[in-house]
């Protein structure tokens, strides 16, 4: 979330009581009054650029930290992200934000698998207002259908969004193709991980943590055509291994598995409802997910982090995190003949039961 | 012998050898940058970049006029491609006309500068020694031309230049012409699609409509599901909402569905009986050749006061389901026939009401038979989406119908799964009553 | 699916004007034109057929392709004046037939050709079926 206050405004007490209200008509899930709020706002000569990150984007992040904290379910996640949805539209149709295209094209559009569209959305506005002609593709994006666009428009460059790092493997993938045919990429999104760290090792032309930065960086100038020559498995060569692959391929076998004895172990999960037994298993399998991305990237520390925010998470909602240790040593056991898996395995557990409840980094 | 061989030769020997290889890692070059794109923009930047930096010291890809308008991308060693489209006639220029028809092929041809157009010489070139115009043969269709110019001061163009520079044309116009066949495949491919791709929802006389359709395979835009709201004709009446699922997939069931999708436009005066419409419809569809069928839904929803009135038939199709405000979700009590490939058919209608904040969600099997979960081989199931429903009281239309495509793609991850649909009809949660008149309309909706 | 784990496999016996298919596996997209293709087959070659049995104990999953397919078979049969048995029809396959509202349709005691007065021209795909015996 950005904090940043851009020079043109007025009064950034006024914009920060604004978002404010708007966040309380987004609780309220009072769509109207939250575009009403937005136009008024636009009416009174507020920039629009203003308005869509200062206004809508920190409420657009509460959302996600309410969800976090159990404070409002999936459900009203999405109803409170569609209101903000509409907000955007709001704010891209009123006079305030006609503008004439005086810089080239850029495609915005989220990796396939990815639904938080809203970040994609913001920073396509934004290049709109700042006189890019913008392809906004929306959420989950398949990466032929990016390609197919990209041969029949005339873009310079792409920017793709990623909130979740189980995404990257996805991301990356999306990354070479569109440079395959000689688009340069710049990325952006949580998943990108601290300072972008991601981003470098996946071989994005370039990277930004937010809409304004995104901009800024695409005014510098073009970026500059990626080598069509590059092959995707020089950035990564401890995929040599396997790991990665076989981990990713056979993620619903060692769910069921660890699930099964599991339940041997805990003789109390024989009393889980089915909609509790399908919570553990939906765990496992994000538990899974991450080793999977963790391989991929080579960072153990993503998963040491994945782990301890998913006992924060569990804590949240009042489910007691001891079964987190015991799961990660199943899976373990049935990764035996996986170095690296092993190693990342056991330095999530080490930190768990050290110290439990602190999270190494945010979730926003 | 080599001792016996003149060192002037061995030197210029030399020089050729490193020439020849500086040469084809040109052509390499060339190929592989070129080869990578399917854009024809792209595809005349990097010719007439890479002509810039190597061949010459300004460099111009033309491609074929279209409606007397000629594109064309110019670019000076060391700067950047500059796209224009010119109102200019190329025959004016001796050589480009010919070139730029492409067939018969036509060598390349010398231009005095003195009559070169203003137009052919970059702003802030200075004086030219020489140019030279150089056909880009395609695939049997003409591909364009490229234009080289050299400074006064620099020398011609030599014979093997040219030679070399016909090679570098021949990969250059190759990939133009892919890249402009491609474009036109898929222009008509676009333009076909336009008519069968499901269409952007939003609210009409005060209820609330949203849609999202995720077609079966990645590289498919359209397939076998989809969805329509026609307004009424006269306010105060109905909208006619369709849903359904085309039997097969691919483009044969995109036809069938645009079929579908006509005959029930055409069918709309008759909105106010279902079962007559889709008796019609079935007759409409019946073939002697095959039993290809779909299942369908109508739903006609009309505002009355604070509430939005519903009629709901099932054509063989996965009944509605009602999300009251107390989060119960109800089944509507619709049944009948398939449509399209048996002689009878039959089907029931059910009224409903939708109080403020209540919704009615229209899917199809892709959803509740997306098989994956996190064991991997469970179906998503019509109880799994009810309970995620129960969660959804009070929810904007698109915040469900984004929930739902949501909870169904992470139920199926990375695993192949069918067309998904999903249509919400809501009655909206204030009694915002301006945006019943009509008026709001445009600033509410993108 | 695209998947394909259980591909179809159909098994045809036949004593006297009875005919019997055991059909295994997924009727689908990919499959169905199979099982349409020997049924239609069977009505060809045995003009005296009164009954045909679909076995449907070792059946996969039916799709949309594989529904289509048995709508298929039903008119075929029914124009050809032959009784069409779906036996040991799994659950699930009652419930998308009913779903449909194509159960009694497939499961209709007695074949009546009339019923089909829009779809004759189907009558070519088996000339001796209107004068069988019965």
């Amino acid at each position: 979330m950005s904090t940043s206050t851009p020079p043109r405004l007025p009064d950034a007490g006024h914009v920060k009581q604004m978002a404010e209200q708007l966040w309380s008509h987004v609780a309220d899930a009072d769509e109207h009054a939250a575009t009403d709020l937005v136009l008024r706002m636009l009416d009174e000569g507020t920039d629009p650029e203003s308005v869509l990150l200062d206004v809508i984007a920190p409420v657009q992040g509460r959302v996600g930290e309410e969800w976090a904290a159990n404070r409002i379910s999936v459900a009203q996640e999405h109803a409170a992200t569609a209101i903000n949805e509409r907000a955007v539209a709001a704010v891209s149709v009123h006079p305030a934000a006609r503008t004439t295209v005086t810089w080239g094209r850029v495609t915005v559009a989220c990796v396939d698998g990815e639904w938080h569209a809203l970040p994609a959305r913001l920073l396509a506005e934004v290049l709109k207002l700042r006189g890019w002609q913008v392809d906004y593709l929306g959420a989950q994006v398949p990466t032929p259908h990016l390609i197919a666009h990209l041969h029949s428009t005339r873009a310079d460059a792409v920017a793709l969004s990623s909130s979740i790092a189980t995404r990257l493997p996805t991301a990356h993938a999306a990354i070479t193709a569109c440079q395959s045919v000689g688009v340069p990429v710049l990325v952006g999104g949580a998943a990108f991980g601290p300072g972008g760290r991601y981003a470098t090792l996946l071989g994005a032309d370039a990277w930004a943590p937010d809409a304004r930065t995104a901009a800024d960086r695409l005014a510098q100038g073009r970026l500059p055509r990626p080598e069509t020559d590059h092959q995707q498995f020089d950035d990564l060569p401890h995929l040599g291994d396997q790991e990665y692959s076989m981990v990713a391929r056979n993620s619903a076998s060692l769910v069921r598995t660890v699930f099964t004895t599991l339940e041997d172990a805990f003789p109390a999960m024989r009393s889980y409802s089915d909609l509790q037994r399908e919570r553990t298993a939906e765990d496992l399998a994000y538990i899974v997910e991450f080793l999977a991305t963790s391989l991929y990237l080579d960072d153990a520390e993503l998963f040491t982090w994945f782990i301890t925010w998913t006992a924060q998470i569990l804590a949240a909602r009042g489910v007691p995190a001891h079964s987190l240790p015991p799961a990660l040593d199943l899976l373990a056991r049935e990764l035996k003949d996986f170095p690296r898996a092993g190693r990342m395995l056991r330095a999530a557990t080490h930190t768990l039961t050290t110290a439990p409840s602190t999270a190494a980094r945010n979730t926003a | 012998m080599w001792w016996l061989v003149d060192d002037t030769d061995h030197q210029l020997a030399r020089e050729a050898l490193h020439m020849e290889r500086e040469r084809t890692a040109f052509l390499a070059k060339a190929s592989s940058t070129l080869l990578a794109s399917l854009n024809l923009g792209r595809c005349m930047d990097v010719t007439a970049q890479m002509a810039a930096e190597s061949l010459a010291d300004a460099a111009l890809t033309v491609a074929p006029a279209r409606g007397g308008r000629l594109p064309v991308v110019t670019c000076l060693r060391g700067g950047a491609p500059a796209v224009s489209t010119l109102t200019v006639d190329p025959d004016d220029v001796p050589g480009l006309g010919e070139a730029l028809r492409g067939f018969p092929p036509v060598p390349s041809r010398w231009i005095d500068p003195a009559t070169a157009p203003a137009w052919m010489v970059p702003e802030g070139f200075g004086p030219v020694g020489s140019i030279v115009v150089t056909p880009l043969p395609g695939h049997g269709v003409p591909a364009g031309a490229l234009i080289m110019l050299r400074k006064a001061e620099a020398a011609a163009f030599s014979d093997e230049e040219e030679v070399f520079t016909r090679l570098f044309a021949a990969r250059a116009g190759a990939a133009m012409s892919a890249a402009r066949l491609y474009a036109e495949q898929t222009a008509i491919t676009d333009v076909l699609m336009r008519e069968l791709l499901p269409p952007v929802l939003h609210q009409i006389s005060g209820v609330d409509f949203a849609g999202r359709y995720r077609p079966s395979a990645d590289h498919e835009r359209i397939g076998g599901d989809f969805y329509d709201v026609h307004p009424a004709a006269v306010e105060g009446e109905a909208s006619l909402v369709s849903l359904g699922d085309v039997c097969g997939k691919g483009l044969e069931a995109a036809v069938l569905t645009g079929k579908i999708r006509n005959t029930l436009h055409a069918l709309l005066p008759l909105a106010d009986d279902h079962q007559r419409m889709l008796r019609l419809l079935n007759s409409a569809l019946l073939s002697s050749h095959h039993t290809r069928f779909a299942t369908m839904v109508l739903a006609s929803a009309v505002r009355r006061g604070s509430t939005v009135d519903l009629r709901l038939t099932s054509g063989g199709h996965p009944s509605p389901l009602i999300i009251r405000a107390d989060g119960t979700v109800e089944q509507a009590d619709t049944h009948g026939t398939l449509i399209g490939a048996l002689p009878n058919i039959s089907a029931t209608t059910v009224e409903a009401s939708l109080a403020p904040g209540e919704s009615c969600v229209l899917f199809t099997d892709g959803i509740t038979e997306a098989k994956g979960g996190p064991m991997g081989n469970v179906l998503f199931g019509e109880e799994r989406l009810k309970r995620a429903l129960s969660g959804c009281a009070g929810m904007p239309a698109e915040g469900i119908v984004e929930h739902v495509q949501m909870l169904a793609a992470q139920w199926l991850g990375n695993r192949p799964h069918d067309d998904m649909a999903v249509v919400v009809i809501a009655t909206p949660r204030t009694h915002h009553l301006s945006a019943v008149n009509g008026h709001t309309r445009g600033r509410y909706t993108a | 699916m695209t998947t394909h784990p259980h591909p179809l496999r159909l098994t045809t016996v036949g004593i006297q004007d009875s005919v019997r298919i055991e059909v295994q596996g997924d009727v689908d997209y990919d499959s169905a034109d199979l099982l349409l293709e020997e049924v239609t087959a069977q009505l060809a070659a045995r003009p005296a057929l009164t009954d045909v049995h679909l076995s449907c104990a070792g059946l996969g999953t039916v799709d949309s392709m594989g529904l289509s397919a048995l709508l298929m078979v039903g008119r075929r049969t029914t124009v050809a004046g032959v009784r069409l048995h779906l036996d040991d029809r799994p659950a699930y396959l009652d419930r998308l037939l009913e779903l449909t509202g194509t159960l009694d349709y497939l499961t209709a005691p007695v074949p009546s050709g009339a019923a089909e007065p829009s779809v004759t021209e189907e009558r070519a795909a088996r000339p001796t079926g209107p004068d069988r015996p019965t």
